[in-house]
């Protein structure tokens, strides 16, 4: 709402338009083109036969197949695999972590102690923590508890900057709800827990949605702790994609297909909760429209 | 009284509003329920609330943290069992005395300062030309949102695909305007297309942020300004930029602790290549780790990556916590 009243004085003084409103829309063609460009090409790609994928004049105009995703899913290295991996895993870490991060963020936002802010600062070093300074001791720490190569062990790895981020924003969250409808549902005779069931908890819906699907899309696109920690009976589907090209000879038509298959889901999820998108990435520090 | 006073003054009194665009509510607030009452056992309801969390976290956080300042001052052997052989403050000085090692800082910094000065630039662009449309902003802005949502991993295979000599899409463009050659295989070129990628991914949400901000900026500022003859360019620099300054704040620290960790787009295109063009902290920690083995050397990189980390999450958080007070 509050981009409308900006939009209407902005409007009139530029209703005459002018070089300004030219650069402008040339501009945001250009971003666009930018931005879309690569993803249309890999889409494209992905329904290309041998010669048009790797043709050396650029094909904008062939013959469309589904060769591609049809090997992908036959044949002795079936992706199948690597795709249940990537959803347990995703799924598992999402979940744990949103439901922990639920009880923890409504414990964080409701209470004042002294060693709150310590506990704060906690939560978000460690979600901002190196992936590298931290897998490096997983490494060892999961050798030592037979983790390397297992769904548990990835699950617990993604779960290092997935709790803290559900914990930090879900108390974000509520924080922004008035405490005020909590104290009068407690004077009413329910209970703590009642008060959080039914009272706070629904008035966050959107922000579990939203903790949820930011943990999905971190969890699925990690690369640097599966390329350490997964193995044969863990291997998701980014370090399947990257293994075709360590490979000799590169299958760009089965490339572009796994990258289709990792983004697309990510990227319906992820624009279904745009609306909080900003508060979820800027860990709550900046609310949207 | 200078107009950008007035929005100063205007934007600190709307977003003390709730659901308007600023700085929003944190878990430092002060605002925090002094009661706490249901008590068991000596463990509030709240405590009760956030220990399956905490006692996580503190296992998957600790247990590692402990290891890794353990393995830092030792020679750590994977062959024939785990074993952590103390060796004072052998890799610490070999960290410190390695020139190699400092140049991949600078290279880090190098690589944070471009990318995130393109993204800041572009991102404000974007946000401020889509802030000014009034129709299909609903239909562009999901569009533009799109490239934060693909694997970096993924990101950087597709620019392989991209800039492939012999078939890339943007090769051939680039081959048309004159640049003949491998983009991925000269260190400038592949520093710069790296640089690009990540740029790629993350100027939408420098995108996403500005355009939250701007619509905190006051209307009736900006025809105030209008009126007294100020044109488009000095609006902007004295009126929206100053409004929107805490907001980038936080987007470049965020986006500075995600720099820190930055490693797949660069491990899946040039790792680290040509002649360490692109070697910036993480991957050379991964390569000391798991391409030499060189564990307790890779602890002490990890060790000063988190340092540098807690020092910007640190100011992260005082920035949440004046924006609180005020």
């Amino acid at each position: 709402m509050s981009t409308h009243t900006i939009a209407t004085p902005r409007r009139r003084s530029t209703r005459g338009r002018g070089p300004g409103g030219i650069v402008a829309a040339a501009f945001l063609i250009l971003a666009l083109a930018w931005t879309v460009v690569p993803l249309v090409w890999m889409l494209l790609g992905s329904f290309k036969g041998p010669g048009d994928v790797t043709a050396s004049t650029p094909q904008w105009f062939f013959e469309p197949t589904w060769r591609n995703y049809e090997n992908l899913f036959s044949g002795a290295n079936n992706l199948a695999t690597y795709l249940n991996h990537s959803v347990i895993a995703a799924v598992g870490a999402a979940v744990i972590a949103t439901v922990l991060g639920t009880l923890g963020g409504y414990g964080l936002a409701r209470t004042a102690f002294k060693g709150k802010k310590g506990l704060s600062f906690w939560f978000i070093s460690t979600r901002m923590a190196p992936i590298a300074a931290v897998v490096l001791p997983l490494f060892l720490v999961f050798r030592f508890a037979g983790l390397i190569d297992t769904l548990p062990g990835l699950i617990l790895a993604y779960l290092t900057f997935n709790l803290p981020f559900a914990i930090w924003i879900m108390s974000a969250f509520f924080e922004a709800i008035p405490p005020s409808l909590e104290e009068s549902a407690e004077v009413a005779g329910c209970t703590r827990w009642q008060t959080f069931w039914y009272v706070a908890l629904p008035l966050t819906k959107a922000g579990i949605v939203t903790t949820a699907v930011l943990c999905l899309v971190f969890a699925w696109n990690d690369y640097a702790f599966a390329t350490v920690i997964s193995g044969p009976n863990s291997q998701t589907l980014p370090i399947a994609a990257t293994q075709l090209v360590t490979q000799t000879g590169v299958d760009w038509g089965q490339l572009t297909a796994i990258g289709t298959i990792v983004v697309l889901p990510m990227t319906l999820v992820g624009l279904a909760v745009r609306k909080w998108l900003v508060t979820g990435l800027t860990l709550g520090a900046v609310t949207g429209e | 009284m200078s107009a950008d006073q007035t929005a100063d003054q205007n934007t600190a009194a709307r977003s003390r509003d709730a659901g308007d665009a600023g700085i929003g509510p944190t878990p430092v607030a002060p605002s925090a329920r002094q009661h706490d009452r249901g008590r068991t056992g000596g463990i509030t309801f709240t405590g009760w609330m956030m220990s399956p969390g905490v006692a996580l976290l503190g296992l998957l956080s600790l247990i590692p943290l402990v290891m890794l300042i353990m393995m830092s001052f030792s020679r750590v052997r994977l062959l024939g069992g785990l074993q952590l052989e103390f060796v004072g403050l052998d890799n610490w000085i070999r960290a410190f005395s390695d020139v190699e090692l400092w140049k991949s800082w600078v290279l880090t910094i190098g690589f944070f300062v471009s990318t995130l000065g393109v993204e800041l630039v572009l991102g404000i662009a974007i946000a401020v030309v889509l802030n000014r449309l009034t129709r299909g902003r609903g239909l562009l802005l999901p569009l533009i949102l799109l490239p934060m949502f693909v694997a970096p991993s993924i990101v950087g295979l597709l620019g392989r695909y991209m800039l492939d000599p012999t078939f890339g899409l943007y090769a051939n463009l680039l081959q048309g305007l004159g640049f003949e050659q491998d983009v991925l295989g000269n260190p400038v070129s592949a520093f710069v297309a790296v640089t690009l990628m990540d740029v790629w991914e993350w100027t939408p949400l420098i995108a996403l942020i500005t355009l939250a901000g701007l619509s905190g900026v006051n209307p009736s500022v900006l025809e105030a300004a209008s009126i007294d003859g100020a044109d488009e360019w000095k609006k902007f620099w004295n009126i929206v930029l100053p409004s929107i300054k805490p907001i980038l704040l936080v987007a470049i620290l965020i986006r500075s602790m995600d720099a820190v960790r930055y490693f797949d787009i660069i491990s899946v295109t040039t790792n680290g290549g040509p002649a360490d063009a692109t070697k910036i902290i993480p991957v050379r920690l991964y390569e000391a780790a798991f391409r030499f083995f060189d564990l307790g050397y890779a602890a002490v990189i990890g060790i000063m990556m988190l340092a540098l980390t807690i020092m910007i999450a640190r100011l992260f958080v005082g920035l949440l916590s004046e924006k609180e007070t005020h």
